[in-house]
């Protein structure tokens, strides 16, 4: 908290945004066209905000998603009936939209129509602040976008079935394209949950080694993930599927604090394989 | 001022507030929820902290006939404690974000509370004796000597200190994967309803281990979601029927007799767009955060975030009655959508059943329940009001300025626009922070709880 007589000073980009949502209040000579920009900055701007949390609000991110995709239809619809006329560049720097540099993603698109510019369609962090300020999306880098943060909410709130649910809960977890996606964050304090990964590694190769003759065992195993300090799965890209992992993955009972006889279960997993590979290898 | 049932117009005064008087407000105690219980003696709030703050209204004192009972505590206790999902790796918030109450069967009281996941039934009980005179133990509870008992005696129960004790008799767990938004008690008493953002399921207040799930709207994919459920109720006589609203400003209505999924709503109430006042933020403040069936069940109102809508469950096509919250933001709505204002939840209520007497000749006398008035809250810690039969509103401020007991609150008025008059306020000094989202009012009196972010004021009628 501050102290009394500071004043609390906003950040350059909180400043810019109140400006310019003051001014599509209050000014009625702002063109439509750059009124919609605004809106569409910001809706994206609050959706990129989402996608960092950890957990988003799923009300405001079907909101947000949905107004979206209505200015997006509107694009579309006019571009389709008429020449584009490129959104002119709102101003000069004082209004660039700094605040889309620190999003690590940012959408720096040609409008729909002139597609020569294309090589802008990057979604990596842009460079140039000034370019910033001129943010002209194309649909499928929208749609994209509203796409990825909702499948995130899937991943995210939708892995465990519930377990309480009678016959009409249909609630297979999904495992799209997503495993793994959260495990990128830092967690030193999440033992379990990367036990309970941990352990579906381990059963996938132990099914492996039933394959191989005992003699090749010896041979071609890589022992060193069996190490006693490995505790992450070697990380997976955000969207690859792991289709190997799901099986496993839905016959988990839903980890939460409640239950944590589940991460016991896997603690004592581990050690056991542990002392099984010492004894094939014979150490 | 309003009009309100038998002619006498309701004039508002200050009754009491809680809470802390610091400007610096912890961020447990911000209030999440308000809850009078159906005879009205409790009012039950909760806070972000997880906790249940239980009031009860004194016994009316005879010589104070100009003022009835004030709320003093309770009961206290934790009723949520975070938690923290493993396989997510998610923070549970043990925030409260709804209670009700049963009605009463027996001594003790009973409410559900829930946080984002969880679901709890607490029964509240009172102590007020304890036995005395046991033979073989001391007051202290030692055991005695043997030796030393020499005569018999039956213990007694002598009156005690009042204890009130709160515990946990159920916990209903693990059968939401969102969050959970609405609670409601089916008339029955035995079952009801918790909804989160894409389904909705149906308990026995008996049973912990297993829910129906009645309503499912998660798209098989999910990047085809474009609408979540905001709120949901029971009808409060027919005990097949609900409703829930959603964010696209519809309600449906919904008979669990159809089938065992009520994926097909037997009613869509859905008032079709102004096309005047057409925003990019038109769907955004079409979102429903709260709806309440009136007590006869004939009506219902739902907030949205610039208005207060009555609907006749007999017709879908639009609300009989609107009523303008604070028009005066839709000019504002780019910057409350900046501020992230435009997502803010209010609640409404209605007027407790309002009896009226009617005799009909003879000695027997009819007691109507009458909701004719709605409340709902607003920004600066402002509250409104809406008369439904004299069509007059009035809008009051929940500020400790305003602390004098038995002294009429002054009607607050914002200017829109053009030149301000004396003593009323421009939208553009309106502080967005202090919000007023949950307001309560007595089931059978004239007094409501109005709570701003962390104090809870209650205001009553002016008795003559």
């Amino acid at each position: 908290m501050l102290g009394r007589g500071l004043k609390r000073k906003l950040s350059d980009y909180e400043e810019n945004m109140a400006g310019l949502s003051s001014a599509f209040d209050s000014s009625r000579s702002l063109p439509y066209p750059l009124k919609r920009q605004l809106v569409l900055n910001m809706c994206l701007t609050k959706l990129q905000t989402y996608k960092m949390l950890v957990e988003p609000n799923l009300h405001r991110s079907v909101l947000i998603a949905n107004t979206v995709r209505q200015i997006q239809e509107e694009m579309r619809q006019e571009s389709n009936q008429q020449p584009v006329n490129v959104c002119p560049g709102i101003t000069p720097s004082s209004h660039s939209y700094t605040g889309m540099e620190s999003c690590g993603i940012s959408l720096q698109l040609p409008s729909g129509i002139s597609q020569q510019e294309s090589n802008c369609c990057d979604l990596r962090s842009v460079e140039d602040p000034i370019e910033n300020s001129l943010l002209i999306v194309s649909d499928d880098d929208m749609s994209s976008a509203i796409s990825s943060i909702l499948k995130d909410l899937d991943f995210v709130e939708d892995i465990s079935p519930p377990t309480c649910l009678v016959p009409t809960g249909d609630d297979q977890p999904k495992f799209p394209e997503n495993t793994g996606l959260k495990l990128e964050d830092d967690r030193q304090d999440l033992k379990g949950a990367e036990c309970v990964f941990g352990s579906f590694e381990i059963s996938n190769s132990t099914s492996y080694l039933k394959d191989l003759a005992i003699d090749d065992i010896f041979e071609d195993i890589d022992t060193s993930m069996y190490d006693s300090d490995f505790c992450c799965p070697p990380l997976m890209p955000p969207r690859s599927p792991s289709l190997a992992n799901e099986e496993p993955l839905k016959t988990f009972p839903s980890c939460n604090s409640s239950s944590a006889s589940n991460i016991q279960i896997c603690r004592t997993d581990l050690s056991e394989l542990d002392h099984i590979m010492e004894i094939l290898v014979g150490s | 001022f309003l009009g309100a049932g038998g002619g006498n117009d309701i004039q508002w005064c200050f009754s009491q507030v809680k809470g802390a008087v610091d400007d610096d407000v912890a961020e447990a105690d911000i209030i999440s929820t308000v809850e009078f219980n159906h005879s009205g003696e409790l009012l039950a709030t909760g806070d972000k902290g997880g906790r249940v703050v239980i009031f009860q209204q004194e016994q009316e004192n005879k010589t104070q006939s100009h003022s009835r009972g004030e709320y003093n505590v309770y009961s206290t206790f934790q009723s949520h404690e975070p938690e923290f999902d493993y396989l997510k790796s998610l923070e549970i918030e043990e925030k409260i974000n709804k209670i009700r109450w049963l009605p009463q069967k027996n001594a003790a009281q009973f409410l559900l509370s829930t946080n984002d996941k969880t679901i709890k039934l607490w029964k509240i009980s009172e102590r007020d004796k304890r036995p005395e005179g046991y033979n073989l133990k001391e007051e202290d509870g030692r055991y005695r000597d043997p030796t030393t008992v020499t005569t018999l005696r039956v213990p007694v129960f002598r009156p005690m200190d009042l204890m009130v004790e709160a515990s946990p008799r159920r916990i209903f767990a693990n059968a939401h994967t969102y969050h959970i938004n609405s609670i409601s008690i089916n008339s029955d008493y035995e079952t009801y309803l918790s909804a989160d953002d894409l389904r909705i399921n149906l308990w026995h207040l008996e049973i912990t281990d297993r829910s129906f799930n009645i309503v499912d709207i998660k798209p098989a994919n999910m990047e085809e979601l474009t609408e979540v459920i905001t709120a949901a109720e029971f009808h409060p006589n027919s005990c097949n029927t609900f409703v829930y609203s959603s964010s696209k400003g519809t309600i449906r209505l919904c008979d669990m007799r159809a089938s065992a999924l009520c994926d097909r709503h037997s009613k869509l109430f859905e008032e079709p767009e102004d096309p005047s006042n057409r925003s990019f933020f038109s769907e955004i403040i079409s979102s429903i955060s709260d709806v309440k069936f009136s007590h006869s069940g004939r009506y219902m109102m739902t907030r949205d975030y610039l208005s207060v809508k009555i609907w006749d469950l007999n017709m879908e096509n639009r609300p009989v009655e609107t009523y303008q919250v604070h028009e005066y933001l839709r000019s504002k709505l780019c910057s409350l959508y900046e501020n992230d204002c435009i997502f803010d939840k209010f609640e409404c209520c209605w007027n407790g059943s309002d009896r009226q007497v009617i005799f009909n000749g003879t000695v027997s006398f009819f007691l109507l329940p009458l909701c004719s008035i709605v409340m709902t809250g607003s920004y600066n810690n402002f509250f409104r009001m809406f008369d439904r039969n004299t069509k007059r509103d009035i809008t009051l401020e929940a500020s400790r300025e305003n602390n004098k007991p038995r002294t009429v609150l002054k009607p607050r008025k914002v200017c829109a626009s053009g030149k301000r008059k004396k003593d009323e306020i421009s939208v553009d000094s309106l502080d967005f922070n202090k919000k007023i989202l949950h307001t309560a009012w007595h089931p059978k009196e004239n007094i409501i709880a109005v709570a701003t972010t962390n104090n809870l004021y209650i205001f009553q009628d002016k008795m003559n």
